[in-house]
């Protein structure tokens, strides 16, 4: 693992995400809508935008639950429209800061600045560790990013995660904890493991009969960090029809007694595109 | 301050909220675990009762919930023993097209237990069609220490719903209070028998009048909700507002934000996504 987080080549400075701290409660942050990150259908797929909610969230529970620290709870991402193009906008403010709970909300909306979805966050308050960053000197307003002059994706989010389909009729996908994708606790980032989850309910869902789907909502959460790898899902179509599959997935780290690290419930529908 | 650390106020009694399981019908037991699981688990069992019914013939998934947050609750605050109780702070749940029949089985099991917060798993089967999945969910919530201690349970517990309704029993609408008031807003008073054991809104009301503002606004069924708890109802009335969220129709149904306000304490008291098939 590496020593410095995070390292030059890193999901965080890859997607070349760009932020604006508003102010404490406000964060405004931009992703490019690059062919790598395409779904099926050739949008932003869902994993990708759930990442981009992780970082944006996370910063902004971080902010909030200042002096204590925060581990992710959960996250919900319902997209009712489609990044295809330009780059994608990300709204964040605190919905609330209390003593035991921190939650976000976060718009996100197209390059023409149309609504495009909605996602949530929550986190738990935890008392601060010595190993914890601290925020109290970092700016509160203005742009920043973590991207070098040659941060960029060089192959599929997927590939570079790692993302191996197994079982497309069961939905397993398997996928290494790399540095690439590694969050400043060693484990695997909360949104890269959103994109996995993704994988795993787009390859389920390309069996049975439903047509053709892509992956509209997440609804994802944590219990324990996948650390060690490589994890694999393990997926349950609960429902299919034309148009719509919902399927369960859990999220394995065979690396770590098989410990169940994530569940999700995500939801495919028809294509955005048009919508 | 959240829910959570305003109910820290107290625990008043413990039979408050029992009108809640009354009215949807739940009977609760502790049963033991799978084999090296320290953890409890909880079954209910309610009828799928016909007042419990929307328009399109299935139990809503406002009364789904409430069993939900019931069932997954009491699991969670078993867990919290001896330390503490848990109050619900966030929800997530889809429901699926089941013609249903009943009885429904509701089985609830913790998915992760730390100091501050339970996370439980909470499925709903209608044993009437085979054990079919009714609902896929889970349930957060945080723990609490009461002032005045948390409940004492003779374990297993085991809780009945207690003698029935005298007929005619009200419609979920009717149970609520809840009333139009336009296009994309439903208002309830907040009523004593819709208070949970904390004195505050029961979850399972808030959840239902955020399935009855979805419906309201989209004339659709309620199928996938995700609710956080940001603040207890504690004044009333209370006050649900449905808006789409961009172009909102999808192929499973319109997708909106409802965000529910305690008018009486001018303040949001919960924020849902809700999936409206329609």
């Amino acid at each position: 693992m590496s020593t410095t987080y995070p390292p030059d080549r890193h999901l965080l400075r890859d997607l070349r995400l760009s932020f604006e701290h508003v102010d404490e409660h406000t964060s405004v942050a931009w992703m490019p809508v690059v062919p790598e990150l395409a779904a099926r259908d050739g949008s932003a797929r869902a994993g990708a935008l759930a990442t981009l909610v992780d970082v944006i969230g996370g910063g902004l529970a971080a902010r909030a639950a200042q002096p204590d620290w925060i581990a992710t709870a959960d996250l919900t991402l319902h997209l009712t429209g489609a990044a295809t193009s330009g780059r994608v906008e990300a709204r964040g403010r605190v919905a609330h800061a209390g003593r035991t709970t921190v939650v976000i909300e976060v718009g996100l909306s197209d390059d023409r600045g149309a609504p495009i979805g909605l996602a949530t966050m929550s986190f738990a308050r935890l008392p601060r560790r010595v190993d914890n960053p601290d925020l109290s000197d970092s700016p509160t307003t203005g742009m920043s990013s973590m991207a070098l002059p040659s941060s960029g994706l060089q192959a599929s989010l997927l590939d570079e995660i790692g993302v191996e389909v197994v079982d497309r009729a069961n939905g397993t996908v398997e996928s290494p904890v790399r540095d690439w994708s590694r969050n400043s606790l060693g484990s695997m980032q909360g949104g890269a493991v959103a994109v996995v989850i993704d994988a795993a309910a787009e390859a389920a869902s390309a069996v049975g009969h439903a047509g053709e789907v892509v992956v509209s909502d997440l609804q994802l959460t944590y219990l324990a960090l996948a650390r060690v790898g490589p994890i694999r899902t393990r997926a349950e179509v609960l429902d299919a029809r034309p148009g719509v599959v919902v399927t369960h997935v859990e999220l394995i780290d065979t690396g770590s007694d098989d410990r169940v690290t994530t569940i999700g419930r995500v939801v495919a529908t028809t294509s955005l595109r048009t919508a | 301050m959240n829910s959570a650390e305003e109910a820290l106020r107290g625990f008043p009694n413990r039979e408050t909220g029992r009108d809640v399981s009354r009215y949807i019908g739940v009977e609760l037991h502790e049963v033991e675990g799978a084999p090296g699981e320290s953890s409890p688990r909880v079954v209910g069992h309610a009828p799928a009762s016909d007042y419990l019914r929307g328009p399109s013939g299935g139990v809503r998934a406002g009364a789904l919930l409430t069993m939900l947050d019931s069932v997954g609750g009491l699991c969670g605050g078993l867990a919290a023993l001896p330390e503490g109780w848990v109050v619900s702070t966030n929800v997530s749940a889809r429901s699926l097209p089941v013609n249903h029949v009943g009885p429904l089985r509701v089985d609830a099991w913790v998915l992760r237990q730390g100091r501050a917060s339970v996370v439980t798993a909470v499925t709903i089967r209608d044993e009437g069609q085979g054990n079919a999945l009714v609902v896929d969910g889970v349930l957060t919530s945080a723990v609490l220490v009461p002032e005045n201690g948390p409940p004492q349970w003779t374990r297993p517990l085991s809780l009945s719903p207690g003698p029935p309704l005298p007929a005619p029993v009200p419609t979920l609408t009717e149970w609520l209070g809840a009333r139009p008031l336009g296009a994309d807003e439903v208002e309830m008073p907040l009523a004593p028998s819709l208070r949970n054991p904390w004195g505050i809104l029961h979850g399972g009301a808030v959840a239902s009048l955020v399935d009855v503002a979805a419906e309201h606004a989209t004339g659709g069924v309620t199928t996938d909700v995700v609710l956080h708890f940001l603040a207890p109802n504690r004044v009333g009335p209370v006050r649900a507002s449905a808006v789409p969220i961009g172009a909102g129709r999808r192929a499973d149904g319109t997708v909106m934000r409802v965000e529910v306000r305690d008018v009486g304490a001018d303040r949001v008291t919960a924020l849902a996504i809700a999936t409206a098939q329609v």
